[in-house]
């Protein structure tokens, strides 16, 4: 490297020190407040699309302080959704729902946004400064990490049914099997095989996530509301606990929180694993770490705590990927990837080893924009709250249109809105019969990465790939996770329940 | 006396406001008819990626070489290998001109080799044109692995070729490689995604894989700068044109061995030579399509689009207009012992033996 690594965080600093690259990175944080905040359809890759035409003719860091102020707040101010209106977030801030919605509807919202911003802004502190301290060490690590190792790791996401299906074990494997099922829908990659797809096109490319997980949990919240409440002039229940109250959760967590991060970041960095999946592996591994699991599920803190902080903290372990490798670890990432390339930059070694100031101001601009973006979030919280004493009857419509908005702007298909009914119909069901739905989700997340990685380590190695140290280390840990889990499970009490 | 008079002085007015009529028709006849229209682009790629960056870079030109300067409104409908954007602008779009397919090429060889799902006629759609055709493919295997010859390369058995999806241009490439270099036993690996092929190489995961040779430059320009991969052979599109960065690497069409092979080379690069083509659905009114052909000549040509393309997409321009577009799809041989030779080629199973 040409630049000392304190030279170039030095340099990477005084590079951001401009009032017009911090009214940009100012600008960013607003525009990823509102996508954020505004009802599903915008989303960061179509915000992305629109503005790297523009801030491709400005200078290079006011531009980066633009793009990563826009990114790094949106994770952050994304979990209303989850706990006001019990809909999904983006990938990410799926698990949220399982804890943050009923902290909501028992009148906690406030305390579950505070606990949930304070984690997303611990979380993208603990991205940051792995970030930056990734720069020597990150390409090693990376290529430890081929097919085996990861369809090991995958596994071991796989064994967190286990935590997700509480007390009913069977129903879990039930439902995580139905999630596997599904992902088997489209086109196989590595054979070309068309499973499912009943020569739709609609189907080629399987049926999205974000619109199942959508359909799942929302519907299910919105029925339940109006069966059960329409008609009764029942008010929603009073606000109590704060903010302040969420931030001292999040801080007494503490311990959580940096295991759950790390898991973030770790995601991050490790190409193939895929947003989707970070929040249900920390929630399941604070599920599974807990002394005492019977409230996760019915409004646990750390059940926003755990998710909240991985996802955030995944940004920073995104951009290891995106700028010490150049490889893309979602559309957002890729785009700017495309950005830095319009602006003379080469993402990979080349760029570590001529322009590290400049990466070291890209992880100055992620540091900070995610601490703004923590404050934003608060001050935003106050008023976001006062949503939960909304009367149902009100509620209950707002929600079929968030997640009809929603699935739509995925394709803009109207077949997404036929899935909608129809998922959230069986999400209904199983919510009614007692079938886990994360356990479903998580077959369906995982089900796919499975199939790949498994192919390709029997494709690349044949069997030897299971005699690698790596891949042995991993499964013992898969191992000894999973019966741990299995004997706190009985000797818990029997009315401990997950989701 | 009186009425006579109203009845005149009412003629008068008519005849004044008829003819103020006719010359305000007459005007409104001479605005362009683009004129407060929106023009709907329908994208077969999803927002973000590199041919959304492609149309990104064409639609404020296009718009401003459009009579009228219509609006230009872009709606994604990526899906299916652009399968679902084909079949809506053939099936379910209005021929009024107002509708305009930004499609992938892809297109061009699901049609033409009869894949499920295709439910287009190539032949019917009019065609604008495209930004960028041909585009060289080339193969290269890991310098570890010492495969620094043909000969090396052929005597080597159970190579792991790499590539994305079944059907992905770089898994067919890989597969006419394999097959025109007479590789012995190659196992094709499917389902990477670009970066995870380039990772999964330099673990040795992989040995070899087929990309185009301006992606590779792209990303990884140290593997020719310090010789880190030993790249073997060569598709050049169009053929003849010789690639300044690997003047010495053979082109595939020298290992062919029959004029039926050939052929099915010639077929893959007529579909690797439209390029993302920009088409029109069938049935649009002639004015329509002159305007807009007329149009899109103008923005091919412009020197601002070829700026900006370059900004976003990181390539040059490499236009086909829309009568050369138009004539390379009804130029493409349809022989099928041809096209079923090049399914055979492209799809799943064993490569089939050589004669």
């Amino acid at each position: 490297m040409e630049m000392s690594l304190l030279d170039a965080a030095i340099k990477g600093l005084t590079n951001i020190l401009h009032l017009k690259v911090f009214l940009a990175m100012m600008v960013g944080v607003g525009i990823g407040t509102f996508t954020a905040v505004a009802p599903q359809g915008l989303g960061m890759p179509l915000v992305y699309a629109i503005l790297l035409p523009v801030v491709v003719r400005w200078e290079p860091v006011t531009g980066m302080a633009l793009l990563i102020g826009a990114s790094s707040v949106s994770a952050i101010c994304a979990a209303y959704l989850p706990i006001l209106f019990g809909i999904p977030g983006g990938s990410g801030s799926q698990a949220t729902v399982l804890d943050g919605y009923p902290m909501g509807k028992r009148g906690e919202g406030r305390r579950a946004l505070g606990a949930s911003f304070m984690a997303g802004g611990m979380g993208c502190l603990v991205g940051t400064f792995t970030l930056a301290l990734a720069i020597p060490a990150a390409q090693p690590l990376i290529y430890l990490m081929g097919a085996p190792e990861l369809f090991v790791v995958v596994l071991w996401g796989l064994s967190m049914v286990a935590v997700l299906a509480g007390r009913r074990p069977i129903k879990g494997l039930i439902a995580a099997a139905f999630g596997l099922l599904i992902a088997t829908v489209g086109q196989q990659g590595q054979s070309g095989i068309m499973r499912f797809v009943f020569d739709q096109p609609y189907l080629l490319d399987g049926i999205p996530l974000s619109i199942i997980a959508l359909a799942l949990f929302g519907i299910p919240s919105a029925l339940d509301l109006a069966l059960t409440k329409i008609g009764v002039e029942q008010q929603p229940a009073p606000l109590k606990g704060s903010l302040l109250d969420g931030v001292k959760d999040t801080l007494r967590e503490w311990w959580l929180v940096l295991r759950c991060s790390f898991i973030g970041v770790w995601v991050g960095i490790v190409p193939g694993i895929g947003s989707q999946v970070v929040d249900w592996l920390a929630y399941g591994h604070a599920a599974q770490t807990s002394k005492d699991a019977r409230n996760f599920g019915k409004g646990d803190v750390r059940g926003v705590i755990a998710p909240e902080s991985a996802n955030d903290a995944k940004d920073g372990g995104d951009l290891v990927t995106t700028l010490l490798l150049g490889f893309p670890q979602g559309v957002v990432t890729a785009l700017f990837i495309v950005a830095l390339l319009a602006w003379g930059y080469l993402p990979g070694p080349e760029m570590v080893k001529k322009n590290l100031d400049i990466v070291y101001s890209v992880v100055w601009i992620q540091g900070i924009s995610g601490v703004i973006g923590t404050l934003v979030g608060f001050v935003l919280a106050a008023q976001l709250a006062k949503l939960a004493e909304v009367r149902y009857s009100v509620m209950v419509p707002i929600i079929f249109i968030f997640v009809l908005m929603g699935a739509f702007s995925v394709n803009r298909d109207p077949i997404d809105l036929l899935v909608v009914v129809v998922f959230g119909i069986i999400g209904y069901l199983m919510r009614r019969f007692g079938y886990p739905r994360p356990a479903m989700i998580l077959g369906l997340v995982l089900g796919g990465l499975m199939e790949t990685y498994l192919y390709r380590s029997m494709a690349s190695y044949g069997f030897s790939w299971l005699a690698r140290p790596s891949v042995i280390v991993l499964l013992s840990l898969a191992a000894v996770s999973f019966l741990l889990t299995m004997r706190a499970r009985l000797k818990r009490s029997p009315k401990a329940q997950v989701a | 006396m009186m009425s006579s008079r109203v009845v005149k002085t009412a003629g008068r007015i008519i005849t004044f406001l008829a003819g103020l009529q006719m010359f305000a028709g007459a005007g409104l006849a001479q605005a362009p008819f683009y004129q407060g229209k929106t023009i709907t682009m329908i994208v077969s790629t999803a927002p973000g990626g590199t041919g959304d960056l492609r149309v990104k870079a064409m639609t404020p030109v296009l718009r401003k070489h459009i009579p009228g300067n219509p609006a230009i409104a872009m709606e994604y409908m990526d899906g299916g290998g652009g399968r679902k954007a084909a079949n809506y602008l053939f099936r379910n779009s209005r021929p009024d001109g107002l509708t305009v397919g930004a499609l992938s090429g892809g297109i061009v060889s699901l049609e033409i080799m009869r894949e499920s799902g295709v439910m287009y006629d190539l032949d019917k759609f009019i065609y604008l044109g495209a930004p960028e055709s041909g585009g060289h493919y080339i193969i290269y295997t890991r310098k570890e692995l010492g495969l620094s010859s043909i000969e090396k390369l052929r005597a080597a058995s159970g190579l792991r070729i790499g590539a994305q999806s079944v059907g992905h241009v770089s898994y067919v490439a890989g597969r006419l490689f394999a097959y025109f270099l007479g590789l012995k036993d190659p196992k094709f690996i499917a389902g990477y995604s670009a970066p995870e092929v380039d990772a999964a190489l330099l673990r040795g995961e992989l040995d070899a894989r087929a990309n185009l040779t301006t992606s590779m430059l792209r990303r990884n320009p140290e593997w020719v700068e310090k010789s880190l991969m030993d790249f073997h052979s060569i598709m050049e599109v169009p053929l003849g044109a010789k690639h300044p960065r690997f003047p010495t690497v053979p082109e595939i069409e020298t290992f062919a061995k029959s004029e039926q092979e050939k052929k099915v080379l010639a077929v893959w690069r007529v579909f690797r030579l439209v390029g993302s083509p920009y088409m029109l659905p069938p049935a649009t009114p002639k004015d329509k399509v002159d305007i807009l052909q007329d149009a899109m000549r103008k923005t091919l040509k412009d020197a601002e689009f070829h700026r900006e393309y370059k900004k976003l997409v990181g390539d040059d321009v490499d236009p086909l207009m829309p009568e050369e577009l138009s004539k390379a799809i009804r130029e493409i041989p349809r022989d099928p012992e041809v096209i079923e030779m090049l399914r055979t080629l492209s799809g799943a199973g064993p490569l089939p033996p050589r004669s």
